[in-house]
């Protein structure tokens, strides 16, 4: 079971955003995007989660094309969150939370809504702010609301084994050092219960620690892909990134200067 | 209640129960302003006479023929700028969209306007009073409409100035096209002009109201379908699609129903600002700004509202009555301004 692309090239604005890309996000596993500013890492993000449609290659949902599966069921699939706009209106966090439930008609899961909305606030640990104004809100406690929203979509009963997929653009920005660390253990807790997550970090010791696979990207295309200690090499990151890395094994820390 | 509305379209009943009482209150209270304008007028006739049966034939003939429709098509109308009101700033994720200010009333007046003064000509009267008018203001409202969702496409919350610019130049294109069809107009076309652009519900009858009666309550269900989808689409666009929201759907469904339920009003009682504008943010101050909760509040609302400030143009002068958008805009700009200044501190 993967969310996968095959050889998928990305046009925006008439500029070529990605070109021949193939990845592939398993169940149980981590898979961090890493690379510098515009490099793609966000438009592939878009891309396999059904945001924007490749001009070449495909994209597969568990070995169906993305094409002949519907927004509900998409829905229902994967949960995204990503670079978030201003809400006009005074929501409460709970409604804020409570938009992540994807209404599944009458299935066994709609009686268990009550339930999975305090289960997810107990897991991303916002009860205090759940009666507040959304709007009042610091930057970094309003993402960690739209994790929360994000993680009820993917809400599943514990005796339920459906695929579902997890795709996170910059999660920790805003995050204080605490909830950095917070959000990835919870992140981390999703795969080993069966979530495929791809994420887009920044933090490079962050994807070291976090990722089961790193893919790096850089001017459209993937440079390396494969397991965090295999790609995260000072010679190849100083040539990304174009600035001095130093890389030492086990743990595995990357400096830079 | 729940399954009322779950019945109508309404799944996940994302409303609490603080709310469902709130949304109640506000149906007894229109049901209590649609009673009280019923027996109020130039003619009262208290409620006790009607239940006995002891009333006259003139009383009957006033209450059923003249005073029923007028209080009803108040009603609709108060009912369809609320809910439209509602539903056009949730689309436009927009605090200050209301049908009147942002150009979609003038849209159908102008609709409207073309069809008095060129329709007349065109069809030999068989089609025009009952469902030509309506249509004529409804396709002017849906122009509008789509024409502002394209011209503030990608400004997000941040084209509350350009809508509102937009709207003014609306309405100045719809004043002056109304202008030269009231200059080209005959005498008879003018006169039938002039009474409509009054703006009023009187004189309404039967015929005139049943189109509109049906119009407007598709519309208003039609909305009440996708307020669940009006919460999400407050994300983003692209946050409501990750969600299973059908973006363009909603966005079609949304501009069809607001510009059938205000063309629908327009058509029937002239132009009337603000209600659509001042009803959703009271609503929102009592109970909340979810969607579920909003429409239909709303609707109840802007028809308590409505019927409260017809009842005030035709009882505080009599025998003459004070046209019915004076008193809603007397309540709504001064609300308009302090809603500027409460956007302005946040």
């Amino acid at each position: 079971m993967s969310i996968r692309c095959e050889s998928i090239d990305i046009n925006l604005n008439k500029r070529e955003i990605l070109k021949n890309i193939s990845v592939e996000v398993n169940e149980k596993e981590i898979l961090s995007i890493i690379g510098p500013n515009g490099a793609g890492k966000s438009t592939l993000l878009k891309s396999l989660a059904g945001d924007i449609n490749p001009i070449k290659g495909n994209i597969f949902y568990d070995e169906k094309n993305i094409n002949n599966i519907n927004i509900q069921e998409r829905a229902f699939t994967r949960s995204v969150m990503s670079q978030l706009q201003p809400i006009a209106f005074d929501f409460s966090v709970k409604e804020i939370v409570e938009m992540g439930w994807v209404d599944r008609g009458e299935s066994e899961y709609a009686d268990q809504f009550d339930d999975a909305v305090n289960e997810v606030i107990h897991k991303c640990g916002v009860k205090d702010l759940i009666n507040r104004n959304f709007n009042t809100l610091s930057g970094g406690e309003q993402r960690r609301i739209h994790f929360a929203r994000t993680l009820l979509q993917l809400w599943r009963p514990s005796n339920s084994d459906d695929p579902k997929y997890l795709f996170l653009d910059e999660p920790t920005a805003n995050l204080d050092l605490t909830y950095e660390i917070k959000l990835l253990n919870i992140v981390k807790e999703i795969a080993q219960e069966g979530a495929g997550v791809m994420l887009v970090l920044h933090d490079l010791n962050l994807a070291a620690k976090f990722s089961d696979k790193v893919a790096i990207l850089k001017s459209g295309s993937i440079i390396d892909i494969g397991l965090p200690k295999d790609v995260l090499r000072s010679t190849l990151l100083s040539d990304i990134y174009e600035i001095d890395v130093e890389v030492k094994d086990d743990p595995l820390l990357i400096t830079y200067y | 209640m729940n399954n009322f509305l779950s019945v109508i379209g309404i799944k996940n009943i994302h409303i609490s129960s603080r709310q469902i009482i709130i949304l109640n209150v506000f149906v007894i209270i229109s049901c209590i302003c649609f009673l009280m304008a019923s027996v109020t007028g130039s003619i009262n006739v208290p409620i006790g006479d009607i239940i006995r049966g002891d009333i006259s034939e003139l009383t009957k003939i006033v209450l059923i023929e003249i005073r029923l429709p007028r209080v009803i098509l108040a009603a609709l109308v108060g009912a369809s700028l609320g809910i439209s009101g509602a539903a056009l700033q949730g689309l436009f994720r927009n605090p200050l969209a209301d049908p009147g200010l942002i150009g979609v009333s003038a849209g159908a007046a102008l609709g409207a306007t073309l069809v008095i003064v060129l329709g007349s000509s065109m069809s030999n009267g068989l089609f025009l009073g009952s469902f030509l008018l309506p249509l004529g203001a409804i396709s002017g409202a849906m122009f509008v409409i789509m024409m502002l969702y394209l011209l503030t496409k990608g400004f997000g919350y941040q084209g509350v100035t350009y809508m509102l610019l937009i709207g003014i130049a609306v309405n100045a294109i719809a004043g002056v096209g109304i202008g030269i069809l009231t200059f080209i107009s005959t005498d008879s076309e003018l006169r039938g002009l002039t009474f409509w652009t009054m703006g009023s519900f009187g004189g309404v009858t039967w015929p005139l109201l049943i189109p509109a009666i049906v119009i407007i309550l598709i519309s208003i269900s039609s909305m009440m379908t996708v307020s669940r989808n009006l919460d999400l689409i407050q994300l983003g666009e692209p946050e409501a699609y990750r969600l299973g929201v059908d973006v363009k759907k909603l966005k079609y469904k949304i501009i069809i129903s607001c510009a059938a339920a205000v063309g629908a009003s327009v058509s029937l009682s002239g132009m009337i600002g603000f209600v659509g504008l001042v009803v959703p943010h009271l609503v929102r101050l009592f109970g909340g700004v979810n969607h579920n909760y909003l429409l239909p509040s709303s609707a109840f609302v802007g028809a308590a509202l409505m019927i409260t400030a017809d009842m005030l143009s035709r009882t505080i002068i009599q025998p003459a009555e004070l046209p019915v958008g004076l008193i809603t805009s007397a309540i709504g700009s001064p609300f308009f301004l302090w809603l500027i200044f409460r956007i302005k501190r946040s």
